[in-house]
């Protein structure tokens, strides 16, 4: 489904010039729970913002479904960011003054959507994530689990093709972590939805199928974990 | 565009719904002020030119006034035109009046005035000089060698210091009138008119036949015709059918006339009129723009992240403008509410100059148009503009900086 060729981003010009990714080849099929780990500044972050559309890469090649996205124009990387890609930051990055319903189904509106229809689809997602009852709250009266578990209903709801998390537990303790990594879990399990997550912390690894490490903007591993 | 449309309005809803309320209000009653201060000082200033042309309507002109052609001193055959003139459905009334150049003299003091000759009995139906009579009577169709004078020329009355005057004439007092064709006549003093107004009150009256005498006319001349009509707002209407009817001199409606005279009189009020609407529109605007760039500045986070998560720069861009179309709309509301509470107290309690004359303001429902139209139109372009450039940043730099 994704498939990424000697992908390059480098940031700055001259002596100021950092190689946050240096040339990066990986394939990655339907249905795959990923992690992305490797230390801090090993250009994770920016790894995935390319790959969500977010950012641009300086070289290589980024192709989804066949279709060659790093070129396309920023109108239809929008539109593909709404249609097709799902994305979980790490602070949550919910609207404040919209409830946890408001948050999910703007982007359902957008869409084009009917009100009912798009309000329907966003309680569906938050029931998906164990947010049933607190669709009217806004993000100031719901803990930092809750506010993340909101955030990936937002990516969920519009059935993205790919799903991408970047260290969406940091900011939470243990509990709230785990009630989160089993919403994805469960999300690739029953409902085979892919998911690129990038994390560091290593007893995440528990709930992905594939770890994929860089250190110094280059992978250094790619290994597949036999189910538990 | 309709799902932009929807999108901006719902991001706007959301964040007005849940934004700070102190804050709303507080731009509230800014964009308040600033309307009221579009609104008010044109208005005290209506009140004023209202005031003026007023006194255009109830001494010199009346409702409509008909004036020699070209370089003619009379109208020819005055009793002819007065004839057609109040045949003219609608008309109420109407009267002839011969303005002449000439010079009192009263113990030594000489004054230049323009004297009014008038058909005394008439008057009550034209104008308002036999209402302010202050001290003595009005002239009586037999007064041939009777004067009645303004307060300001008889030394009387509010301004006598400003002008020159007789020095405290009273009814009763002898006068020696000297016309522009050299002819002398001493009249008595029959009453002092004041209307706190120049042109009534440097002015004198005698009756229309006296002037005629003196002038060796042969009752068919007059410097006006002066018409009152039935109903206020039917001049232009009677004015066309008098032209209609065949009088072939000038004819203007009282609005004709305080056009021309506003123009002369009142064009430094114009001019500070104009400017201070400009001035508070530009203050206006710039602080529509403030509230507004700060509130986007504070979301520029919140702007990234929309975009992030697909939401089309332009939805954001509408939502400032519905935002900011909506705090203007309040503020508009509230300045109307303070306008109006204001013009009604200026109404009741008017402003009084010169010790007698009352200016009350007038509401002009075209100007308050023009000023909302204003002011909205401003708040979408300070909204929009500030909203459209953040949206325009990369979403790496609106979210996280860089
Ligand atoms: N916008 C930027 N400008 C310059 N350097 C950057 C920028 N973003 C990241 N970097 C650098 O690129 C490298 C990789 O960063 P990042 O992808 O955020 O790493 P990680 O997410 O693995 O911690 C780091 O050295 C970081 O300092
Ligand atoms: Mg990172």
């Amino acid at each position: 489904m994704i498939i990424v060729k000697d992908l390059k981003r480098y940031y700055g010009t001259g002596k100021t010039e950092v190689k946050a990714l240096n040339g990066v080849s990986f394939e990655i099929k339907k249905g795959e729970f990923v992690a992305i780990m490797g230390a801090s500044g090993s250009g994770k972050t920016t790894l995935l913002r390319i790959l969500a559309l977010l950012d641009d890469a300086t070289g290589g090649m980024y192709t989804i479904r066949g279709l060659e996205v790093s070129s396309l124009p920023e109108a239809e990387r929008s539109y593909y960011r709404l249609t097709q890609v799902g994305y979980v930051f790490q602070d949550y990055a919910l609207i404040n003054e919209m409830s946890a319903a408001e948050n999910v189904y703007v982007l359902s509106m957008m869409e084009g959507r009917s009100k009912k229809e798009s309000y329907s689809t966003a309680l569906e997602a938050l029931d998906k994530v164990g947010l049933k009852g607190k669709h009217d709250r806004v993000p100031d009266e719901l803990s930092g689990g809750e506010k993340q578990r909101v955030a990936i209903a937002r990516a969920i709801a519009k059935k993205p093709d790919i799903m991408f998390a970047d260290e969406p537990c940091a900011n939470l303790d243990t509990n709230n972590s785990k009630q989160v990594l089993d919403v994805f879990k469960e999300l690739n399990e029953k409902y085979g939805q892919t998911i690129i997550m990038v994390t560091h912390e290593p007893w995440h690894v528990e709930y992905v199928n594939r770890v994929i490490t860089l250190e110094d903007g280059i992978m250094i591993s790619d290994e597949i974990r036999t189910k538990s | 565009m309709i799902n932009d449309i929807r999108v901006g309005a719902l991001i706007a809803y959301c964040s007005i719904k849940r934004g700070n309320k102190k804050t709303l209000m507080f731009i509230v009653f800014v964009l308040s002020l600033i309307f009221m201060n579009l609104v008010f000082l044109p208005s005290m200033i209506g009140g004023l030119l209202g005031m003026f042309t007023g006194f255009m309507q109830d001494y010199p002109y009346g409702d409509i006034v008909i004036e020699p052609t070209g370089d003619n001193t009379y109208i020819n055959n005055a009793d002819n035109v007065l004839k057609k003139v109040r045949a003219v459905e609608g008309v109420r009334a109407a009267t002839k009046r011969l303005d002449v150049g000439a010079s009192i003299s009263h113990k030594q003091k000489v004054v230049g005035v323009t004297i009014t000759g008038i058909l005394p009995i008439e008057e009550y139906d034209i104008s308002r000089y036999p209402y302010i009579i202050s001290e003595g009577d009005f002239l009586s169709d037999l007064s041939r060698d009777e004067i009645i004078i303004g307060a300001m020329i008889a030394g009387t009355g509010f301004g006598s210091e400003i002008y020159d005057n007789l020095g405290e004439v009273r009814p009763g007092a002898f006068v020696d009138v000297t016309y522009s064709n050299g002819v002398k006549r001493t009249y008595k003093v029959k009453g002092i008119m004041e209307g706190t107004f120049e042109v009534v009150d440097l002015n004198a009256l005698i009756h229309y036949k006296e002037i005629e005498d003196v002038y060796g006319l042969e009752g068919k001349e007059a410097t006006s015709v002066v018409v009152r009509v039935t109903d206020q707002g039917t001049e232009a209407k009677i004015r066309d059918k008098i032209r209609e009817v065949g009088v072939n001199e000038q004819i203007f409606t009282w609005a004709d006339k305080s056009e021309s005279l506003i123009r002369q009189a009142m064009q430094s009020m114009g001019a500070i009129d104009i400017m201070s609407k400009i001035v508070s529109l530009i203050v206006g605007a710039a602080l529509v723009l403030i509230i507004i760039y700060i509130n986007v500045l504070n979301r520029k986070k919140e702007i990234g992240i929309l975009k992030a998560v697909g939401i089309t720069p332009r939805s954001i861009v509408l939502s400032y403008a519905f935002l900011s179309t909506f705090y203007v709309s309040l503020g508009i509301f509230a300045g109307l509410i303070l306008y109006l509470t204001l013009m009604f107290y200026f109404q009741a309690n008017p402003v009084v100059f010169y010790e007698t004359i009352e200016i009350s303001p007038v509401i002009d429902p075209v100007l308050l148009i023009q000023s909302i139209v204003t002011m909205l139109t401003l708040s979408v372009i300070a909204g929009i503009l500030p909203a459209w450039s953040v949206s325009r940043e990369s979403i790496l730099k609106a979210i996280w900086g860089r």
